[in-house]
């Protein structure tokens, strides 16, 4: 399991492609992750579990959060292998996950407002 | 390369050996083979069929336009090595009134 | 020189992805690439706006509710038609057989999460690569195609213009049966027939090189001189001079026209063959079942210059009955699925095992079919029985003039000597001269054999001295013909003479012909005591002229004859 929570290399990249939408980018991101969470939770089946997962640990990748698209990955397969033992620990531990980088989330974004208001003037 | 040519040291014969299909898809490839532009044409041409194996009409237009280039009633061309089926073909249009024949 | 990349173009490019903020990322970096973005939220949003905005490639995720990206990808797939939309799937699908799905659909390409600007880029790149020679590839096929129909519609006109000419002849007389297969549009095999004056039947098998239109091209100036040579009497030898000459001419180097020539005589019972590059013809003899192959001696038309053209014939005997058939080479070149060709031999076969010469055709068709072969050319086959004359009906020669004027008292002598008969045929210059008596001309026929007849016994059996006896049997009547062009090729001296003279008679007129040779004459009284047989093939054509004209005379030991021609006043 990678240690990283958030890698800060993504991070950049991501600020320089967003540029003044990076914000936005932010939190579209954490709105988005609180509902597939809420979602996940409520999951009923397999297929739902997987689908969710899935799509939680995409975008959480791309979002440079590591070890929340690795436990995600990990539900992923357990779902897959219709195994469903353990899975709610899983979610659990998803759902702490994302508690501890949602406040980094947010510092990223306040720091990113400032600095483009420096810029500006 | 289907159509091969080989000129004699002193310039003066020319040898085209045609291989495979002799027919209208060679027809650039043998008119390049004896328009040389950068040398006078050579007095005797030699067209050498040995691995020729097939002749159609537009390869006997093809030897027909070869002698009109070479000089018509003054050219000096041998078709030479010719297989029994390619024989066959140029005895029924006559061309041994025309071209040496072997 | 720097090789420059040429500048991607600004595509549009749909982004199919269900989670915003991957939505985000990926349109901004898709953005910062140069490219107009749309997007959708899931797959039918995608199809549809696929559907109103026609992006040129589309970034598609696998798993999206609604409609997934499989789905999608197939309606989009579907919506593109020929033209290549590539569609890059966005996944992080790790199993090879979702991988597996993903090209099922028709996924062009795959792009993994977390998303990668650079290897975006590249794909990106790669498919608008695809795209542009798919769409080049389409152009070049809708252009193609539209060249194509060109042509097809130049080769329509050609057929049409070709069948006027190659079919203004008598191809439809009864003794003529033929079968004419294209391997194009049309068959460029020329098959030509015609009448002469005196009933005798030249008939034209030719092959040009090619088919389809060029062939057409080469063809109209050759029927030309054909139907206007032979109308006009003139004999195989002058029309295949002219004809040559036409050709080499008019046409390339490299083009020419393989051709058999045949003269049909009733009259003669004989077959007078040309045969240059064709095939063998075949002359089958009724009485003895025997095919005699009529072997090609002589080059192509068009391809020596008039000095050089040998315009010599053969000639043999064909009794009433008796067949020839030609055919062209595609019918030989037929070539099966192993390349083998149909060839001489199996042709030899279905000859040898024929038993009713009308089936002849069938059963060459039939073996044709079942060799299984494919055609490589213009297929044409030709086959001319001599048939009794009265079975065959010249048809009526339609004058040009106004039918008012003409000349009726008048006499001419020609005097034609060594040079002249060697070189000339005056046969057509007479008749024509003739036909302008307009009484005449119900007669031409008749008029043109007997003048034929007349100038044929005075040049071969009086000036060339050529004894008539020979042509008892066929390999005589082969030998005779071969003195012929010998003799007539060394002549130096002798002449025949030819006198006409037309007079009034009552209401209408007389034509007397008076022909004298240089030769030693012959028993006329022995000659004129035999009955009158149309049979022999011998014999001085005496009962031929004593048949169609009237007073029919010899004097001066044989080597004057005369006989006259009555006409009634025209209605």
């Amino acid at each position: 399991m990678a240690d990283t929570h958030l890698d800060p290399d993504v991070l950049s990249a991501l600020q320089e492609v967003m540029e003044g939408e990076y914000p936005i980018l932010v939190d579209t991101f954490l709105a988005d992750s609180e509902q597939r969470l809420q979602l996940l939770k409520q999951a009923a089946d397999a297929t739902q579990i997987l689908e969710m997962a899935h799509s939680f640990k995409g975008s959480s990748s791309n979002m440079g959060a590591i070890r929340l698209a690795d436990l995600c990955h990990e539900l992923e397969l357990k779902a897959q292998g219709q195994n469903l033992s353990g899975a709610e620990a899983l979610v659990a531990e998803i759902d702490r996950e994302f508690a501890f980088v949602r406040p980094l989330y947010e510092e990223e974004r306040r720091r990113s407002l400032s600095a483009s208001l420096i810029i500006r003037r | 390369m289907s159509v091969v040519t080989e000129i004699s040291a002193d310039g003066q014969k020319l040898t085209i050996s045609v291989k495979g299909r002799f027919d209208f898809a060679k027809h650039l490839e043998f008119r390049n083979s004896y328009e040389l532009p950068d040398r006078a044409m050579p007095s005797s041409v030699v067209v050498d069929l040995k691995e020729a194996t097939y002749l159609d009409s537009s390869a006997l237009g093809m030897l027909l336009l070869l002698r009109d280039h070479a000089g018509g009633e003054n050219s000096d061309i041998r078709v030479v090595n010719s297989s029994s089926d390619v024989k066959k073909i140029l005895a029924i249009s006559n061309f041994d009134k025309l071209f040496d024949i072997s | 020189m720097i090789a420059v990349q040429p500048a991607l173009e600004s595509l549009t490019i749909l982004i199919a992805e269900d989670s915003a903020a991957d939505r985000m990322l990926l349109s901004s970096i898709v953005r910062r690439q140069g490219h107009q973005v749309l997007t959708a939220a899931n797959g039918a949003e995608a199809v549809e706006v696929f559907r109103l905005q026609c992006p040129q490639l589309v970034l598609m995720d696998a798993m999206m509710p609604v409609m997934d990206g499989f789905e999608a990808a197939r309606q989009i797939k579907a919506l593109a038609g020929e033209t290549l939309v590539p569609i890059i799937f966005l996944t992080s699908l790790s199993e090879s057989e979702a991988l597996a799905r993903c090209l099922e659909v028709g996924g062009d390409d795959f792009l993994a999460k977390p998303y990668n600007q650079v290897i975006l880029s590249a794909k990106i790149k790669a498919m608008d690569r695809l795209r542009r020679l798919q769409a080049t590839v389409l152009q070049q096929r809708d252009q193609i195609a539209r060249h194509h129909e060109y042509l097809l519609n130049e080769q329509r006109v050609a057929k049409a213009v070709f069948d006027k000419v190659a079919h203004s002849g008598c191809l439809n007389a009864p003794n003529i049966r033929y079968l004419q297969s294209p391997y194009a549009l049309f068959n460029g095999d020329l098959l030509l027939a015609a009448f002469t004056p005196a009933g005798d039947m030249h008939v034209l098998l030719g092959d040009f090189t090619g088919h389809g239109l060029p062939a057409a091209v080469g063809a109209m100036p050759l029927a030309e001189v054909f139907y206007g040579m032979t109308a006009k009497g003139y004999g195989l030898a002058e029309t295949l001079r002219e004809m040559n000459a036409k050709l080499k001419r008019i046409l390339p180097v490299d083009m020419f026209c393989c051709a058999t020539l045949l003269c049909l005589s009733v009259q003669r019972r004989s077959v007078e063959v040309w045969n240059g590059g064709m095939p063998d013809g075949y002359l089958h003899s009724m009485a003895t079942g025997e095919r005699t192959p009529l072997t090609a001696r002589h080059l192509p038309l068009g391809v020596l210059n008039s000095q050089a053209f040998d315009d010599r014939t053969e000639v043999f005997p064909m009794a009433l009955g008796d067949r020839v058939f030609l055919l062209s080479d595609g019918v030989i070149d037929t070539c099966d699925a192993n390349e083998q060709l149909f060839g001489v031999q199996r042709l030899q076969e279905v000859f040898a095992l024929n038993r009713q010469p009308d089936a002849l055709f069938e059963e060459i068709e039939r073996a044709l079919r079942d060799f299984g072969g494919e055609a490589r050319d213009d297929v044409s086959m030709v086959e001319i029985s001599l048939l009794e004359p009265a079975r065959l009906n010249p048809p009526a020669v339609v004058y040009s003039d106004s039918g008012q004027s003409c000349p009726l008292d008048w006499s001419v002598s020609f005097e034609f000597r060594a040079a002249t008969l060697k070189r000339f045929n005056p046969l057509p210059y007479l008749l024509q001269l003739l036909q302008e008596v307009h009484g005449l001309r119900a007669q031409s026929g008749a008029l043109y054999s007997v003048l034929a007849e007349l100038y044929s016994n005075a040049l071969e059996h009086g000036v060339l001295g050529l004894d008539s006896g020979l042509k008892r049997d066929a390999s005589g009547f082969t030998r005779y013909y071969q003195q012929r062009n010998v003799r007539l090729d060394e002549l130096q001296d002798g002449f025949v003479r030819v006198h006409l003279q037309v007079t009034p008679e009552g209401e209408g007129g007389c034509l007397a012909i008076c022909v004298e040779d240089s030769g030693k004459g012959f028993d006329v009284e022995r000659v004129l005591e035999r009955p009158l047989d149309p049979v022999r093939l011998s014999g001085r054509g005496v009962s031929l002229i004593r048949q169609l004209g009237r007073n029919a005379s010899w004097s001066d030991d044989g080597r004057s004859a005369r006989v006259e021609f009555y006409w009634e006043a025209l209605a």
